[in-house]
């Protein structure tokens, strides 16, 4: 049963189908990356490294990496703590909860386009959805979308509400999985809800919290669509110009493929770094061998 | 009797604790479930309002203002909203089928055999697991410029394709788990009986697993209806599927919320319908089966 020669053809499409699919493509952008090719272009000349050494002197370039990060630095966390929060409280013996689940499940199937479409209509700044509610307790409207530093805040929280049922609902399944005994034997031992939670709950969910991170890191850091559509391209101005944002600009607006190319592989080099470490972490809960 | 009140007076007081602590729980619980309800029902409202009314911060139909189904009748009347729920339909339910398939040969594979001449299972996995860490525009701009070669730019063939490999490791990851979750004694009679490789996966390791399947096929065509930059480079007038049509609205439109909240009750509609029926597979669907549910 162990050495057949079946087994391969078992594996042969799937990964046939993504080499095709994902690494012939890459493989031929590399290529394009060397080169000055533009759309409509007839031929390309070879320009060697300069692809990638333009974006380190493209103040831009280095805006859209920190944007990047920035999200990454703030929506991780938050997201994470939220998270683990309302897991915590939904972990205790409480009605509704089935109820809850069912409401926080909604954003996790919610298109972020049709969050962004959304958030025209609540962010409005002219009154109606936000800041008509703040109008009428009186306080100040903001500029959700037209300030710089509000923006930035519209983006996480925008986030927020999209991914934080992500991390709740995951934490939540790691805590009603931890052994039930452990927990019974440290209260009989006059262990504080704090100590319980610090000594135990805690080291047991590490697991759980990062898968969590992992994927909330991975899809933070593709950031595109709140930016995109809601803030029209990453406005204002750059203030929320993501990494995605900014290649999809350079290669599908200014038609620079063989700039946007290298671009991109930059970026894949930035992302293997940040993900290899916490991808061997991660790795061996997807193993199980 | 001192005793007695001693006792008394520490379960009144830790039924107070326990009072006061499933109060604040029930209205943390209660503030971030309205928080989150908070954008949907904004949306709504704001899609059974009179034009005028959409700048207004009412928010109870029928005692603030007045509804209207103008919004809705004139939406579901025009043509585009159905092209584009149809261009989404056919390329999430292909690709969500391709990528089931595809994913559970290698699943199967995985779960059941050693590989150990090239590479390792454990390496194969992560190789799939490596392929999530992949950023969209990467492949997007390459992707391009293949259907542009291939001269299929804007059909859904195009975007069925990349859905199809971007989303495959979910299934591959999940339907590993599933097919590890069998008892194995049932295929090994059935090969001891003469059952070829083949029927085996086909006839007996599928149909067991078809409720991981139906969940993970409807995740992904949940995931391939969502999602938006591949759909958005490789589409443009014909195949343009609903995320897409509703984020050029964004500028046809300008200040008409009534068209907008519509258009994104439409689009959200069908993904969350279906994300509350595989309730029960959503958590090992999104973790790839890192996290049981």
């Amino acid at each position: 049963m162990r050495h057949e020669r079946i087994k391969y053809l078992f594996l042969l499409p799937p990964v046939a189908y993504v080499l095709a699919l994902v690494l012939f493509p890459l493989g031929s952008a590399i290529a394009t990356s060397f080169t000055d090719a533009r759309f409509g272009a007839i031929e390309s000349r070879f320009v060697g490294l300069r692809n990638y050494i333009t974006p380190f002197n493209d103040y831009r370039f280095y805006n859209s990496v920190y944007v990047t990060l920035l999200f990454v630095g703030l929506i991780v966390p938050l997201e994470l703590g939220l998270g683990l929060l309302l897991a915590l409280l939904m972990n205790r013996d409480i009605r509704g909860r089935g109820l809850i689940r069912i409401i926080l499940t909604v954003p996790l199937f919610v298109s972020p386009i049709a969050f962004a479409l959304m958030g025209q209509v609540i962010f409005y700044e002219g009154g109606g959805g936000i800041n008509g509610i703040l109008k009428d307790l009186g306080l100040p409207a903001l500029r959700w979308r037209s300030h710089p530093q509000t923006a930035i805040f519209t983006v996480v929280l925008a986030d927020i509400w999209m991914w934080t049922p992500f991390a709740f609902l995951i934490i939540l399944a790691g805590l009603q999985s931890l052994p039930k005994y452990l927990l019974e034997a440290a209260k009989v031992d006059g262990a504080s809800s704090a100590q319980l939670f610090r000594h135990i709950t805690l080291p047991l969910l590490i697991p759980t919290l990062l898968t969590v991170l992992f994927f909330r890191i991975v899809d933070t850091l593709r950031l595109f669509e709140i930016p995109f559509t809601l803030l029209g391209g990453g406005g204002p101005g750059i203030t929320t110009e993501t990494l995605t944002v900014n290649i999809y600009k350079v290669g599908f607006r200014g038609f620079f493929f063989g700039q946007a190319a290298a671009m991109s592989f930059i970026y894949l080099g930035l992302v293997t770094v940040i993900m290899s470490l916490l991808l061997y972490r991660v790795r061996k809960y997807y193993v199980g061998e | 009797m001192s005793e007695n009140k001693k006792r008394a007076t520490r379960t009144n007081r830790t039924s107070v604790k326990k009072l006061v602590t499933d109060a604040a729980t029930y209205i943390i619980i209660a503030i971030f479930a309205a928080l989150f309800l908070f954008p949907i029902y904004w949306t709504f409202i704001t899609s059974i309002k009179m034009q005028a009314d959409t700048f207004t911060s009412k928010f109870l139909p029928f005692f603030q203002f007045e509804p209207t189904l103008r919004g809705w009748i004139g939406q579901l009347q025009a043509a585009e909203n159905f092209k584009a729920l149809l261009n989404s339909t056919i390329i999430g339910v292909s690709s969500a089928a391709l990528a089931t398939f595809l994913g559970s040969m290698a699943g199967y594979g995985l779960a059941r055999f050693n590989f150990r001449r090239f590479f390792k299972n454990a390496d194969i996995i992560s190789w799939f697991l490596s392929l999530r860490i992949m950023p969209p525009i990467a492949l997007a701009l390459p992707f391009y410029a293949l259907m542009l070669n291939l001269g299929v730019i804007d059909t859904h063939p195009a975007v069925i394709l990349i859905h199809t490999a971007f989303f495959m490791p979910y299934a591959v990851l999940v339907t590993r788990d599933a097919f590890k979750s069998l008892p194995i004694e049932i295929e090994e009679s059935a090969l001891i009986d003469g059952c070829s490789r083949h029927q085996l996966f086909f006839r007996i390791a599928l149909p067991l697993i078809a409720p991981a399947l139906a969940a993970i096929y409807i995740i992904i065509f949940a995931f391939s209806w969502n999602e938006f930059l591949f759909a958005y480079v490789l589409t443009n007038k014909v195949a343009v599927t609903m995320p897409v049509y509703i984020a050029g609205t964004v500028t046809t439109v300008g200040v008409l919320f009534d068209v907008l909240s519509v258009r994104a009750i439409i689009t959200i509609l069908p993904p969350v319908i279906i994300g509350l029926l595989v309730q029960r597979y959503i958590i090992s669907g999104l973790t790839m089966g890192a996290v049981k549910g």
